[in-house]
C-alpha cells in the first residue's frame, strides 16, 4: 500500500534527523522517502552566523521549498538553529530591492534606474572625487557577510585601480582584537585548532561569549559534550552576565564589566604560585614580552602576577567574584587533560580587547593546553565570511590578500607583480581603519564611500554622530544590499544584489574553513551579484580616469558568465596566485574539490590532494599540518612558522589590568552592555523579516538586574529611558537576573530610533587593534511611565 | 503546513518520560530515541509560525537541553508566497 505524500516527507524528516544523532530508525518504505520532497538539493553554507554549518536548499520548479543539514559535515553534522532554518524565507521576500535606484540629493525621494545608468553614476562620482581630491577621497567599507570573491574583488579595484587602502569592513567592529591576539601571542592570525577539539576537551572556558544564543549550533557540541561527561568534563564561563550559556556551567564567574584583565592575570598568578604550569612546554617554545622588543624573564612575569592575588583580583572583580573561585577555575583549566577556551565580542570589543586576548592566550601557553586535542585558545566569530573574506582576503586598511600587511613593501610589491600592475601602485601607508574612516566621512575627507551587504548607520558605536557624515550632501554614498537598511536612508545610490543561494562563492568559517555556496535559484527582477556589479563599475571607472591599470584589475574576469564563471575565476586567481606560500595557503581548495567535500577545506591546504582530505585539523604539528614540515627548522614535533614572530616563538605578554575608556560615576551610574538574543541577527535586516523570529523578540529591551529594578521602582514592561553622554533610548524593561548589579544590558538589533542602542554606546576603540568598545559605557536609567504598547519597525524606502 | 525533522536532546535519566510528554503534543510525532537522550521527533504544523511557537514551547521543558533542526519542508507555504 502506497504512503500519502505528506507521509513520505514526515518519514524523509525523520530519517534526516535519525541520521545526525546516529539513532536508527526501521521505517518501510525509506529509501523512497528520502527522495520524494524536492527536483533538487543544493549544497551550501547557512547564510547567519560564523559556523559555517552545512545545509543544502531543496529546490522544486526554481524555488526553495526544504531546507536540510549535511550529516557528513564536521561544522554541525546536519544540525541547523532556527535562524539557520528560516533564512531561505528571504529569498522571495517582497521587501527584497530588485531594481537600481538614484537620487542627487539624500533630500529626494528615490526613482528607479537601469543598471548602465546606475553603474555610469558610480564610476563618475568616484572618478570625479578621485580627480578633484585624490585617491584618499574615496573609500570601500564591506563586510564579512560578503563572499570572498566580492571582498578580494573590490579591494583589488579599490587598491590597485582606484589607489587607497580605504577598504574596511565590520570585522574590524567584532574580531579586529582577536586578530591583534593571535598575532602578538601566536605569530599567525587565526585559531590553531578546530571545532573538532570540543569532543576532545576535559574543560572549557567560556568568556565574553554567549555561544548558546549566538552560535547553538556549536554550543550543542558543547553541551553535549558536557551531557555525556557529566563528572569528567567541566565549564567554567565568565561573563558579568547570566547568559542561557552559564545552563551549563559548573562555575559561572560573574564579574563587574571590564575587569577581566584582573581575573585573567589572577589566574595565571594561581597557576604559577601553584606549579600547575607546563615547564617543558614554556622552555620550548616561549618568551616573555613586556613590548614587542622587550623580552623578560619567568621571574619577571611571576613577579608582575603578584599584583594579582586572587584576593586582589576578586576586590577588583566584584561580581559574585571570590579568591577561591579564581583558585578553582585556574586549576580546572591548568589540570584538565584538555581546556578549550571560547570567547566571542564581550572580550573583543574592549578599550583593550588585543590584551583581553593576549591574557587568555597566556593561560593556555602556560599551561601548554595547546597544540594536543582538545586543547586551544579558539575566538568564535560573529559573521559567515569575517575570517574567509576579509581577515584572509585583503578586507581591511592594513592587510592585503594572504595575511599580507600594506606596509611591508616586500609583500606590497608581490601583491602588485601578482596582479600585473606596476610597483607603487598600492599606497605604502594603511588606509583609514573604521572609525577613522568614518570620522573622515564626517569632517568632509571622503568624498565617495562604497558600502556593501552591511549597515554602518545601526552598527556604529555613538551611531548618531556618525550618520550626521554619512547624510553629508557633499559625500555621494553607494549601499549595495538586499533589503532597504538604516544605512540605505541616507544613500544617494541603491544597487539590489543577489543574496545567498542566489550567487556562486565562498565562506570561511571559524575553524580556517572554506566552503563553497553553489548558485540553486535566481535572484528576484534585476537584483545582481556583487563581483558583476564591481567588474562592470571598474570598467567604466577606467574610462572615466583615462587609467588602463583600473581595466586591468579586472581584466582577467571580462567575458565570464557571472553566476558560476566569474566567482571561480576571481577565486582561482586569489587562491592559486595570492595565497601561494602563504600561512593561509588555499590552492589545494579549488571549486572543483570544494564541490567534492560535504564540509570544505581547512588551510593550509597546499595542495588538492591534501584539500580532498579536508586540509589540516590543526596548525604548527608536525606530520599533521604540511606548512609546519615545510617550514621546520628543527625536530621539535611543532612549529610556530606564523609571519609576525620572527623568532618563531609563542609570546607570553605581561599586561596589566586596565578598566574601560568610560566608567560609572554619579551621573551616569550604570554600566550600559549590548549583545544579542537568539532569534535576531545583527541589524535584523534580515531576521527582522522573518515573521516567526520577529514574533519572538519584536523589539529590544533593557535588562535590569531585580535589584536594581527594586530600587528605582521598575516592573517588567515599564518604559525605561537609558541615556549616556551620547544618545537616549527608550525601551521597555526586562527584569531578569541576567547582568550583574550594576549593569544594564540592551539587545543591538532593534532598528527604531527610540530603541537603536548604538546612538547610546561609546566609540572609544582599542588602540592596537582599532576596535570599538561596545560592550561597556556608563550611562543611566529612569522608568518614564508603565507598558506601553510598542510596533516593531524596520527602515523602509519610497520612491 | 511545513514538516520539521528535529532532534530533542533530553536529560538522558528522563528518556522515556521525554518521550510520553512530547508524543502527548499536538503536532509532535516521536520516531525514535537514542540511549544518550537524543529523541527524533517530526513536527507537522499549520504554518512556520506554529512550528516556531511548538519549538519554543518543548525548550522550555524542564527535561530538554536543546533542539535542533535537521530538516525543514515548507513548500506549501513557499508556494502560496
Amino acid at each position: 500500500m502506497g504512503l500519502s505524500r505528506r507521509e513520505f516527507i514526515k518519514r524523509t524528516a525523520a530519517l534526516t534527523a535519525a541520521s545526525c544523532a546516529g539513532v536508527s530508525l526501521t521505517l518501510p518504505q525509506a529509501e523512497e522517502a528520502q527522495a520524494f520532497d524536492a527536483d533538487e538539493w543544493v549544497r551550501g553554507s547557512c547564510r547567519l552566523c560564523g559556523v559555517g554549518c552545512r545545509v543544502e536548499l531543496g529546490v522544486k520548479n526554481g524555488r526553495p521549498v526544504a531546507l536540510r543539514g549535511v550529516p557528513d559535515s564536521k561544522t554541525n553534522f546536519g544540525y541547523l538553529c532556527m535562524k539557520g532554518m528560516l533564512f531561505y524565507k528571504l529569498m522571495g521576500h517582497p521587501d527584497r530591492l530588485t531594481k537600481p535606484l538614484y537620487r542627487k540629493s539624500k533630500k529626494d525621494k528615490f526613482k528607479e534606474i537601469s543598471w548602465d545608468e546606475a553603474l555610469d553614476i558610480a564610476a563618475r562620482e568616484f572618478a570625479k572625487a578621485v580627480k578633484t581630491h585624490g585617491s584618499d577621497s574615496v573609500a570601500y567599507y564591506g563586510s564579512g557577510q560578503a563572499l570572498t570573491e566580492e571582498t578580494y574583488l573590490f579591494q583589488k579595484v579599490m587598491r590597485g585601480g582606484l589607489r587607497t587602502n580605504n577598504v574596511e569592513g565590520n570585522p574590524r567592529l567584532c574580531m579586529a582584537s582577536a586578530v591583534g591576539g593571535y598575532l602578538t601571542s601566536f605569530g599567525a592570525d587565526e585559531p590553531i585548532g578546530s571545532y573538532a577539539d570540543i569532543e576532545q576537551a576535559t574543560c572549557f572556558f567560556l568568556i565574553g561569549s554567549n555561544m548558546a544564543e549566538a552560535h547553538p549550533v556549536l554550543f550543542r557540541r558543547v553541551m553535549r559534550r558536557k551531557l555525556d561527561n557529566k563528572d569528567a568534563v567541566k565549564v567554567i564561563n565568565a561573563d558579568p552576565r547570566i547568559s542561557p550559556t552559564s545552563r551549563v556551567a559548573d562555575l559561572h564567574l560573574q564579574f563587574e564589566p571590564g575587569t577581566d584583565l584582573a581575573l585573567l592575570n589572577a589566574m595565571a598568578y594561581v597557576i604559577i604560585e601553584e606549579g600547575l604550569y607546563d615547564e617543558k612546554f614554556i622552555g620550548q617554545y616561549t618568551t616573555f614580552r613586556m613590548g614587542k622588543k622587550e623580552e623578560v624573564s619567568f621571574e619577571e612575569y611571576r613577579s608582575f602576577l603578584r599584583d594579582y592575588t586572587p584576593e586582589r583580583a576578586a576586590a577588583i572583580c566584584k561580581g559574585n567574584i571570590t579568591p577561591d573561585k579564581i583558585r578553582t577555575a585556574a586549576r580546572w583549566f591548568a589540570k584538565s587533560n584538555a581546556t578549550m577556551s571560547m570567547w566571542t565580542m564581550g572580550i573583543n570589543q574592549r578599550k583593550r580587547g588585543v590584551w583581553a586576548n593576549n591574557l587568555i592566550h597566556n593561560l593556555h601557553i602556560i599551561t601548554g593546553q595547546l597544540m594536543k586535542p582538545g586543547a586551544d585558545s579558539f575566538s568564535l566569530t560573529g559573521q559567515p565570511n569575517a575570517c574567509g573574506g576579509v581577515r584572509e582576503g585583503g578586507g581591511l586598511c592594513h592587510i592585503l590578500p594572504g595575511h599580507r600587511l600594506v606596509k611591508k613593501d616586500k609583500l606590497r610589491h608581490q601583491v602588485e607583480d601578482l596582479w600585473g600592475i606596476p610597483r607603487g601602485r598600492i599606497p605604502a601607508k594603511p588606509g583609514y581603519h573604521t572609525m577613522a574612516m568614518f570620522t573622515a566621512v564626517n569632517q568632509g575627507k571622503i568624498k565617495a564611500i562604497w558600502i556593501n551587504c552591511t549597515s554602518p548607520a545601526q552598527s556604529l558605536p555613538n551611531a548618531d554622530l556618525y550618520r550626521k557624515g554619512m547624510a553629508r550632501e557633499d559625500l555621494f554614498m553607494v549601499v549595495t544590499d538586499i533589503f532597504p537598511t538604516k544605512t540605505t536612508e541616507l544613500a544617494n545610490l541603491v544597487l539590489p544584489t543577489a543574496f545567498h543561494f542566489e550567487k556562486t562563492g565562498v565562506y570561511g568559517c571559524t575553524e580556517r574553513r572554506s566552503q563553497l555556496t553553489w548558485k540553486a535559484v535566481d535572484p528576484p527582477g534585476e537584483a545582481k551579484p556583487e563581483v558583476w556589479i564591481v567588474r562592470e563599475w571598474a570598467l567604466r571607472l577606467a574610462k572615466e580616469l583615462d587609467d588602463p591599470v583600473i581595466a586591468k584589475c579586472v581584466a582577467p574576469f571580462v567575458g565570464k558568465e557571472e553566476q558560476y564563471e566569474l566567482p571561480e575565476a576571481i577565486w582561482n586567481e586569489y587562491t592559486q596566485k595570492l595565497t601561494k606560500g602563504r600561512d593561509n595557503d588555499l590552492r589545494g581548495a579549488t571549486y572543483r574539490v570544494l564541490r567534492q567535500r560535504p564540509d570544505g577545506v581547512q588551510w593550509p591546504a597546499p595542495t588538492e590532494e591534501w584539500a580532498l582530505k579536508g586540509g589540516t585539523y590543526k596548525k604548527f604539528v608536525r606530520g599533521m599540518d604540511p606548512l609546519a614540515d615545510e617550514h621546520a627548522k628543527d625536530e621539535k614535533p611543532y612549529q610556530f612558522y606564523g609571519p609576525a614572530h620572527p623568532d618563531k616563538k609563542l609570546w607570553i605578554w605581561l599586561r596589566p589590568h586596565k578598566g574601560p575608556e568610560e566608567m560609572p560615576d554619579a551621573e551616569f551610574p550604570f554600566y550600559l552592555s549590548t549583545g544579542r538574543v537568539i532569534d535576531q541577527w545583527h541589524t535584523a535586516s534580515m531576521t527582522g523579516r522573518i515573521p516567526e523570529l520577529m514574533r519572538a523578540n519584536p523589539y529590544a529591551y533593557v535588562e535590569v538586574n531585580p535589584r536594581d529594578a527594586k530600587r528605582l521602582g521598575i516592573s517588567p514592561g515599564d518604559m525605561i529611558l537609558v541615556e549616556s553622554r551620547r544618545g537616549r533610548n527608550l525601551l521597555p524593561a526586562k527584569v531578569y537576573e541576567g547582568p550583574v548589579e550594576g549593569m544594564v544590558f540592551v539587545y543591538w538589533y532593534d532598528q527604531h530610533e527610540d530603541r537603536l542602542i548604538n546612538r547610546v554606546t561609546k566609540d572609544a576603540f582599542d588602540p592596537g587593534s582599532k576596535e570599538p568598545e561596545f560592550k561597556i559605557c556608563a550611562c543611566r536609567i529612569k522608568r518614564v511611565s508603565g507598558p506601553k504598547v510598542l510596533k516593531p519597525y524596520l527602515a523602509s524606502i519610497t520612491t | 503546513m511545513p514538516i520539521g525533522g528535529f532532534v530533542i536532546t533530553v536529560t538522558p535519566s528522563k528518556g522515556q518520560q521525554a518521550v510520553r510528554a512530547l508524543s502527548a503534543l499536538d503536532g509532535v510525532e516521536v520516531y525514535g530515541s537514542g540511549g544518550d537522550g537524543e529523541v527524533i521527533a517530526v513536527l507537522e504544523t499549520g504554518t512556520s509560525k506554529d512550528m516556531e511557537r511548538l519549538v519554543d514551547r518543548i525548550s522550555a521543558m524542564d527535561f530538554v537541553a536543546s533542539v535542533s533542526l535537521a530538516y525543514l519542508n515548507a513548500e506549501d507555504e513557499m508556494l502560496q508566497q
